[in-house]
């Protein structure tokens, strides 16, 4: 692996290209827990089981996250994935009741698996067009007009130690702020939806 | 788990939502204080280490779900005025506005942090760069840490509305049950 032609590049990226293309057995479990709990979740018959599993679901994607280095987009998925959805989706069953019906499982229902199966194919043919996981010659990393220009100016230019950080707050600063708001339309918009005119009492 | 389900027979369950567990309250009353200065730490520490505003604000308005879960959430919602929750989310987009319309009145662009430069930078001795700093950080403390905690306490007290018993006029959250039991008995044949 030859990283002589670019030093600030792997410099800044150098845990991504320590990362041994192809898969660990840890990884490998954590893929097949995120498959497995992601297929429970819509198969239980009882929602408040699926809302648990989609729970667990959440939190495995969190570990993948932070295991790829996505630290940020970790964190996100642990606190509104795991946490507070569903936090929120166990509030929203607790007003309605439970379906009678004494199955475990919901029936399956062939059709829509097999959509599912050539959905799943379509998508899945894209992959071999994508690099491998810290490959050090995938455009991420060789692309030197955007990743490029924050791993290399973000810390002089705005003194952030976090690049993310960096990037959302001040180089996309107007696109967060968008998002911003969107939040606080959220809250808004529930209260219209709801007729109510106060959150709490 | 399934306990009730025998007896559900198309109707609401008749269990109180909230049941007063030693269990849950001796946990929340451990684990609270550690997830909101962690909340907090993200919150500030947004600009050296992973988290920001965003995660920190959702980090802190769970330790308030925590708490409505294991002391009641009636109970928490009295204890916590709509002025908060509602001055939370609306001093967010103030604070996040105004420091992002600031520069286009000195001349700049929006949320040209270094605008603030000729006018502050002696009065507070920073230097350019540091203004580009402590303005992603005022807006990510003052402006989304405070929206999304804000709005995220005010969505679980509007969701848990009519969930638990008193609140004398919420007893709207039982009406629709018939057509829900109703669409889900469809599904299953």
């Amino acid at each position: 692996m030859d990283n002589g032609g670019r030093t600030p590049m792997t410099g800044a990226a150098s845990p991504l290209v320590l990362q041994t293309v192809g898969i660990t057995p840890f990884e490998l479990s954590l893929f097949v827990f995120v498959l497995i709990t992601a297929v429970l979740t819509a198969l239980f018959t009882d929602v408040l089981a699926s809302i648990v599993i989609f729970a667990a679901y959440s939190l495995g994607l969190s570990i993948i996250y932070t295991f790829y280095h996505a630290p940020d987009v970790g964190l996100t998925e642990a606190a509104i994935g795991a946490g507070i959805t569903t936090v929120f989706l166990l509030l929203t069953i607790a007003k309605t009741s439970r379906p009678t019906s004494d199955d475990r499982f919901e029936s399956i229902d062939w059709p829509a698996v097999g959509i599912c199966t050539v959905f799943v194919l379509v998508v899945g043919s894209t992959l071999s067009a994508f690099p491998s996981v810290g490959d050090p010659g995938s455009p991420i990393l060789t692309n030197t007009d955007v990743t490029g220009y924050y791993l290399q100016t973000a810390y002089d230019e705005t003194g952030a130690e976090n690049a993310v950080t960096a990037v959302l707050a001040a180089y996309r600063g107007f696109d967060t702020f968008g998002e911003a708001i969107v939040v606080f339309a959220a809250g808004v918009a529930s209260l219209l939806v709801l007729g109510r005119e106060v959150f709490t009492t | 788990m399934s306990t009730d389900r025998d007896d559900t027979d198309g109707v609401a369950r008749q269990r109180p939502m909230y049941t007063e567990s030693q269990v849950i309250m001796t946990t929340v009353k451990i684990v609270v204080p550690f997830v909101l200065t962690y909340g907090l730490f993200i919150t500030f520490h947004g600009t050296g280490s992973p988290g920001g505003g965003f995660q920190g604000g959702a980090l802190v308005a769970s330790v308030v779900l925590m708490i409505a879960f294991a002391f009641g959430i009636e109970s928490t919602r009295q204890s916590l005025a709509n002025r908060l929750v509602v001055g939370l989310g609306t001093i967010g987009v103030l604070i996040f506005g105004g420091i992002a319309l600031v520069p286009l009145a000195l001349g700049g662009n929006f949320l040209e942090y270094t605008e603030y430069y000729p006018v502050l930078g002696s009065t507070l001795g920073l230097k350019q760069y540091e203004f580009v700093k402590y303005g992603m950080e005022a807006v990510e403390i003052g402006g989304i840490a405070f929206i999304v905690a804000g709005v995220l306490m005010g969505l679980f007290f509007l969701l848990a509305a009519g969930v638990t018993p008193p609140a004398a006029d919420e007893s709207a959250g039982a009406a629709p049950l018939s057509e829900v039991t109703a669409t889900e008995d469809d599904q299953d044949d």
